[in-house]
């Protein structure tokens, strides 16, 4: 291969690597040969070749294109591009300076974080605007407390900075579908789900299940064959071979599943969570011997999950049972549920919170959370709030301290969650 | 082998194929690759792997993955009532040595596809159907045979491949697969064929068959599979069933009716059926396949939806 051609493959094995994609040596030969053999002819030809080699997965092909597209490029979308990004980098430029003129209080620049300053940069005119209006409406104030002014700026700044990123953070939802659109369900949000996509989750929630299930039998055939010798198995296994003992038998210790009281919050946006993290759970044949679901929002109910294990189904009942709309009142749920006789709670149950600890008196509910705790033989709490976000949230904080917390706000981390739950 | 050969091969065997599967497979042929095919279930992923084995001329050797699957299973077996037959038959006459080295030779080893393949005189096609389904262990396992085209048998010593096969492995993504078999493979996603294509393919197929009734299927099966309702989208397999089936019945117009009667060729569960049978109101009264109802005059032709043939 002419050692231009050469140079060229390797500064793209190098864009690729740059875009995430683990482009080794060994790949970049790869190109080289099957190059060689098709040559440059052909663009479209060439584009599949080096597909084929460089991306291992959908979403690599995606993000294969892209890079393709980019550096195999005509002259004239070259300066094309150029011209863009040139334009954009000037724009920034602009906002950056006037981001800095923006957050400045009392000729000091506002302390808060770089990324939340790349926010208010990124943020629309309109929202900036309502910033600076903010600020011009409440400078009369400044006089008074300068310390008291500059704080409540910083807050109000800080509050509506970081609103504005997590609604960025929601908008990017896209691009990760424009990647890969089967595993992108995975990794959103699943208080973001559309109707139209809760069949396509629904079937994701039975194929990872279905994959939890075949793990757990794996690892229940591996501990099979360790342990101590069945005598009595082992010989009789023995007569099928003549009498030597060529199959051992092991004896296997009698596990005892836990009893599983669930307790799912269905106030408001945890209504969606709920039904999803319960046909997740449900659906896990291993986790419990037996189980016991109360959905709660101001009220408790006992209601068998078996019989809703369908959105709509699920949603009627809710609405049908006058929980439906109600506000949500964490310490009075658990109350219930450690009064209750005979006793629900005991040390052989494994209690599972569903919910995202916003809930009417804090403090009760955390003195009703240590007294479950005290009762139940294990705590576990999945919280549909981004892990990222609980910093900024007081009552995850309060109720983190108290039992293990576990982030559910995905799919995928759903499964993370039932993972350790039967470990 | 060059592009325009593949590619009449294929065409030999009746596999309908754009360019971009031709390149492919010729890349991953040309490097000695195993190639990794993902996709949806249904889009013809181990049908590839069958006709590059009648298009090459070689023998199909395929290893069906499922939970649980070992080497044992994949790779060898020994043989053990044979092996505890001779130490019977030959304890007292020869060497226990020898009589032990003896028990380690290819009398008693049972070979499993993995093996089968890299020790064939001839070059194999080794499918690997449905890896997904396989355990992560097994996964590991597999690398040293992709890789090196090796395998080790501790009581035999490593086996080199006498011929290289031509790895094919699929995977309907149950579960991502590792970086490091991603690593070892070309890679090719499939999707579902367009309209056009799957007529040609039920062309190929079933040459036999109504040319409009062939277009009506392939237009009904696409809006089948964009229906999001529906949870098991047909494939192509279904599609060609469904045609046989309709011809069979002597049906050559996809009516209403006629869906009714053979919906149960394409979809396979009830919920799937009621959706497409009962699809959700839609703006501007537009139905699933696309076109516009009329409903006070109800003379919309749904012969060729195929999804709705309660309604019209």
């Amino acid at each position: 291969m002419r050692s231009v051609y050469l140079e060229k493959l390797t500064e793209f094995s190098q864009m690729l690597r740059q875009e995430g994609l683990a482009v080794g040596l060994g790949e970049t030969t790869d190109a080289c040969a099957i190059l060689e053999n098709l040559g440059f002819a052909d663009r479209q030809q060439v584009r599949w070749a080096l597909r084929a080699v460089f991306a291992k997965s959908q979403g690599e092909q995606a993000v294969f294109d892209r890079v393709f597209d980019g550096f195999f490029v005509s002259q004239e979308q070259k300066e094309a591009i150029r011209a863009r990004k040139k334009a954009e980098a000037e724009e920034m430029s602009r906002r950056q300076a006037e981001a800095e003129q923006d957050l400045q209080v009392r000729g000091q620049p506002l302390d808060i974080r770089d990324d939340l300053r790349e926010v208010y940069m990124k943020m629309s005119e309109e929202k900036r605007e309502e910033l600076r209006q903010l600020m011009e409406r409440t400078k009369p104030n400044i006089d008074r407390s300068p310390q008291l002014y500059t704080n409540f700026i910083r807050s109000v700044f800080m509050r509506f900075l970081l609103e504005q990123q997590m609604l960025m953070e929601d908008a990017a939802v896209g691009v990760e579908e424009a990647l890969d659109p089967e595993m992108a369900l995975m990794v959103r949000d699943i208080g973001t789900f559309r109707d139209e996509e809760i069949p396509r989750a629904t079937a994701l929630i039975a194929r990872i299940t279905q994959q939890l299930n075949a793990e757990l039998s794996v690892r229940r055939q591996h501990a099979a064959h360790k342990g101590a010798l069945d005598f009595r198995r082992t010989i009789r296994r023995g007569l099928e071979t003549g009498g030597s003992l060529y199959r051992l038998s092991f004896r296997r210790k009698r596990r005892k599943k836990r009893r599983l009281v669930l307790l799912c919050d269905v106030s408001g946006s945890m209504l969606q969570f709920s039904e999803f993290a319960l046909r997740f759970i449900k659906s896990l044949s291993d986790v419990a011997e037996s189980s016991r679901t109360f959905l709660f929002s101001e009220a408790v109910r006992e209601v068998d999950a078996f019989s809703l294990q369908n959105m709509d189904a699920f949603r009627q009942y809710v609405k049908d049972s006058g929980l439906y709309g109600r506000g949500t009142d964490l310490g009075t749920a658990l109350a219930v549920l450690s009064q209750m006789r005979p006793a629900v709670l005991d040390p052989s149950a494994t209690l599972l919170i569903l919910s995202d600890t916003k809930t009417i008196d804090l403090p009760r509910a955390g003195r009703a959370l240590q007294e479950a705790g005290r009762l139940a033989g294990k705590v576990l709490w999945l919280n549909p709030i981004p892990e990222g976000k609980w910093q900024y949230v007081g009552s995850i904080r309060a109720m983190g301290a108290l039992c293990q917390m576990v982030p559910c706000s995905t799919l995928s981390e759903l499964a993370q969650a039932c993972r350790r739950l039967v470990q | 082998m060059d592009f325009d050969t593949l590619k009449e091969k294929l065409k030999e065997q009746h596999y309908v194929c754009d360019d971009q599967l031709v390149t492919t497979l010729l890349v991953a042929l040309q490097l000695g690759r195993p190639l990794l095919i993902e996709g949806a279930a249904g889009v013809g992923k181990t049908e590839i792997a069958k006709v590059m084995a009648a298009a090459l001329d070689r023998e199909l050797v395929r290893l069906q993955c499922y939970e649980g699957l070992d080497e044992s299973k994949a790779l060898y077996e020994w043989n053990y009532q044979k092996q505890l037959l001779s130490i019977q038959v030959n304890m007292n006459r020869q060497d226990p040595d020898q009589l032990t080295r003896s028990l380690f030779g290819d009398e008693y080893l049972l070979e499993r596809p993995l093996l089968k393949s890299i020790r064939s005189e001839k070059p194999t096609v080794l499918l690997i159907d449905e890896i997904d389904k396989a355990d992560e262990e097994f996964e590991a396992f597999l690398l040293e045979l992709l890789s090196e085209m090796q395998v080790t048998i501790p009581e035999v010593g490593t086996i080199r491949a006498k011929s290289i096969p031509f790895v094919v492995l699929t995977s309907n993504r149950t579960r991502p697969l590792s970086e490091a078999l991603r690593r070892r493979c070309a890679y090719l996603y499939i999707q579902y064929p367009d309209v056009e294509k799957e007529v040609e393919i039920i062309r190929s197929k079933l040459p036999n068959a109504n040319e409009r009734l062939a277009v009506q299927v392939a237009e009904a099966i696409h809006k089948l599979r964009e229906n999001d309702a529906i949870l098991k989208k047909p494939s192509i397999a279904e599609t060609l069933d469904w045609v046989a089936a309709l011809e069979a019945l002597g049906i050559t117009d996809l009516d209403p009716e006629a869906f009714r009667r053979t919906s149960g060729f394409v979809l396979k569960n009830s919920e799937d059926l009621d959706a497409a049978e009962h699809p959700p109101e839609k703006a501007e009264e537009e139905c699933s396949c696309g076109h516009h109802h009329d409903h006070e005059h109800h003379h919309h032709d749904h012969g060729h939806c195929g999804g709705h043939g309660a309604k019209a």
